[in-house]
């Protein structure tokens, strides 16, 4: 049998894609340099394109090539160029320290990481066939980490992009659980994540001319 | 046909807004298509409680009495904002409140940005409500945030970018987590007979076979729900993008967030709702439901009852309220459902309304502190000052206003339902709430006639308010007909029954 038929090997290309995924997010959490972290972020966008194509092609899905596509498009090249040309803009590069130090915050991502597989035991199903079961662990464990990095980090732009890598994990989830969502809230997804991204981008631009800064924990006058 | 124009007309009143060079081009437009849309709305309704469900496009609309309902809503405050903003704008305009050193293109494109944006706001949420599939709910409501993002950071204060900058990322947060659950909920669904990736996670579909969804799956799929949309509709604790959105936001803009899009967020609590009680029964999404609507009760009292700021307390009288509808909603049954629909229409009016009176005070007295105000807005601005009280003692609960037909319906359902503790927790925040929001108001209303100039005359401002008012007034005595129809149907929408 050719590997491009073996379920086996998909899975496998699959599990490692995967992981990549998963190694890339805490590279975020532990990264300091935003346009580095713009382009981690392109990175395993582009490996969720991969895996979603690898699983269109071993369950003959042709609606998910569609959605990898849209993350080639959207994730991988439209929103990465519009942040690079934001930062390029404001002249900010280098993350202030986060809250929590590096070292104990890729800790707390690999605790994050063990609750993702402890929450994706409850969906597995033993006998079940299907690709890639370490997917939906990986795809929780990238939500989480995605909330944790939010909550750690000081700059507006690196919380967006904590914010689209959570929404990653969410897509990741979708093509465990179910190969993807129907077409049309795919769509509707991308179109929001696309508009999101632009939205964002002009707010995160109007705090630096406004603050001066982009660090966000100087938003604080409102109270009560 | 309707549906069709109901969507259309305000996609037609962005675009051809953002094009128009001229203020007053952009105002007629503006209340051209939302006065449309308003009679289309009314039609729909007519049409679903003479024909009953409204299926269309293979399924990709669906209007039940309930989604007629919100759409109804929705269209009317649309409406009355609409007129009430084109004396406000103008007003801020001549005031230089759009920013002090600006020159006339830039005031205008000011003004685009807000005629183009209301409508696309209004279009997601009319989408919203008619979407079938829960999926493209989802993202008509993730588009309600994006066209409201700018609306807020409207005036370009520090403060304003700060609650635009909350209001994105505590919703998008959120609604990441309601899309998650969406997602669960789909998966709950995926391997039932006869769900395709057409219609899996079509609303008409997933209702009829809720009973055979996955059970462990919709209960992880509820919590998110809750957690998702609840962040959009401001359920304590993610409540606090609420009061920094409402302040910052032109008070128009913030009548409708307050009242058509916590209304639009219910929607979706209650769409899952329906979904988890067919499926689990209603005692877990109930209990989950009464846990954080009493928390949002209970958080609001003491900030009611310190405010200074009388913008912040209708948004804290939001999350009360958004508490209080959540209550009725975990409450269930078919009383609570009756509470919990002719609240969200008293509640929808009231709180508009009062928006509107804010938006008069705050732009003749320059302030959104009472410690400013002191009293004299009775004095500078009779009509005003009497309606905004009215609208205060109707929310708070006031006999013979309907807010309090609507609570008292649900205190009942509490108690008939044995939930004592939920009844005894309802009265006495609503209690707290009564003490504070009276104190405050009054205090800043009656009082002696302070040094400010009265008002001149303000015809489009006054006579949205008038209208609203009288609607006010008039549903505490008599609803007409077909609307306690259209209500009973969504209640019976809710409840099942």
């Amino acid at each position: 049998m050719t590997p491009f038929l073996d379920m086996q090997i998909g899975d496998r290309v699959i599990t490692l894609m995967a992981a990549l995924v998963l190694v890339l997010q805490i590279a975020m959490v532990s990264q300091r340099w935003i346009v580095v972290h713009i382009r981690i972020f392109a990175a395993q966008s582009f490996f969720l394109a991969m895996i979603a194509a690898t699983i269109a092609w071993y369950n003959h899905a042709p609606h998910i090539y569609i959605a990898a596509a849209l993350t080639l498009v959207v994730k991988v090249i439209l929103v990465p160029i519009l942040f690079e040309r934001l930062v390029e803009r404001m002249e900010i590069h280098e993350e202030i320290e986060p809250i929590v130090n590096v070292p104990l915050s890729v800790l707390i991502s690999g605790g994050l990481t063990l609750v993702g597989y402890v929450v994706a035991e409850s969906f597995y199903k033993p006998g079940e066939p299907g690709l890639g079961h370490n997917m939906l662990a990986v795809a929780i464990s990238l939500f989480l980490i995605g909330f944790f990095t939010m909550i750690n980090r000081r700059k507006a732009l690196t919380q967006v992009l904590a914010l689209l890598s959570l929404e990653n994990g969410l897509f990741l989830a979708a093509i465990s659980l179910t190969y993807g969502m129907p077409l049309i809230v795919e769509l509707g997804i991308f179109f929001d994540v696309l508009v999101a991204a632009m939205v964002l981008g002009i707010l995160v631009y109007r705090i630096r001319e406004t603050f001066e800064s982009m660090d966000v924990s100087r938003l604080r006058r409102l109270r009560g | 046909m309707l549906l069709i124009a109901l969507l259309l007309i305000p996609v037609a009143a962005a675009v051809a807004s953002f094009f128009v060079r001229r203020r007053e081009a952009m105002e007629v437009v503006n209340v051209a298509g939302f006065g449309i849309v308003f009679l289309a709305a009314v039609a729909l309704a007519a049409q679903v409680m003479a024909a009953g469900t409204v299926l269309l496009c293979n399924g990709f609309f669906y209007v039940d009495a309930l989604s007629a309902l919100v759409i109804l809503l929705t269209a009317s405050v649309a409406l009355v904002c609409s007129t009430y903003s084109i004396g406000y704008l103008r007003d801020d305009q001549q005031s230089g409140a759009l920013g002090d050193d600006l020159t006339s293109i830039e005031q205008i494109a000011h003004l685009r940005m807000y005629y183009s944006l209301t409508p696309l706001l209004v279009f997601s949420m009319l989408f919203m409500a008619m979407a079938n599939n829960l999926g493209v709910m989802w993202a008509a409501m993730e588009a309600t945030t994006l066209a409201s993002i700018f609306l807020v950071t409207f005036y370009g204060k520090v403060t304003s970018i700060e609650a635009a900058w909350k209001y994105a990322i505590i919703g998008g947060v959120g609604l990441s987590m309601a899309l998650f659950g969406t997602l669960v909920t789909y998966y709950a669904g995926h391997s039932l007979a006869g769900s395709d990736a057409l219609s899996g996670l079509n609303w008409s579909v997933l209702a009829q076979h809720a009973a055979q969804l996955d059970k462990t799956s919709m209960r992880l799929a509820f919590v998110l729900i809750l957690l998702g949309y609840g962040t959009k509709a401001g359920l304590a604790p993610m409540h606090t993008w609420k009061p920094d959105a409402y302040s910052e936001a032109p008070v128009p803009s913030a009548a409708i967030l307050s009242s058509a899009l916590l209304n639009c967020a219910l929607y979706c609590l209650i769409r899952f709702y329906i979904l988890t009680s067919r499926c689990l029964g209603p005692e877990y999404p109930g209990h989950l439901l009464l846990l954080f609507g009493l928390l949002s009760m209970g958080i609001s009292v003491p900030f009611i009852l310190v405010q200074q700021n009388y913008r912040r307390l209708l948004a804290y009288h939001t999350i009360d309220h958004a508490g209080i509808m959540t209550t009725a909603l975990g409450l269930g049954g078919a009383l609570g459902s009756l509470g919990l629909m002719l609240h969200m229409a008293f509640h929808t009016i009231a709180k508009s309304l009062l928006f509107l009176c804010a938006g008069n005070v705050s732009q003749h007295f320059r302030t959104d502190l009472f410690s400013r105000i002191k009293g004299s807005v009775i004095g500078a601005m009779p009509l005003t000052g009497v309606v905004f009280l009215m609208a205060m003692l109707a929310i708070i609960g006031m006999p013979p206003f309907s807010l309090f037909q609507s609570e008292f319906l649900i205190v009942r359902a509490a108690f008939d339902g044995g939930h004592v503790l939920t009844g005894v927790l309802f009265v006495l925040f609503g209690t707290g709430v009564f003490a504070g929001a009276l104190l405050h108001v009054g205090g800043m209303i009656l009082g002696p006639k302070g040094d400010s100039p009265p008002a001149g005359p303000r015809p489009w401002r006054d006579g949205s308010l008038l209208a609203l008012a009288v609607a006010l007034v008039v549903i505490g005595f008599w609803i007409p007909a077909p609307l306690f129809e259209l209500i009973r149907g969504a209640a019976k929408v809710v409840s099942g029954q």
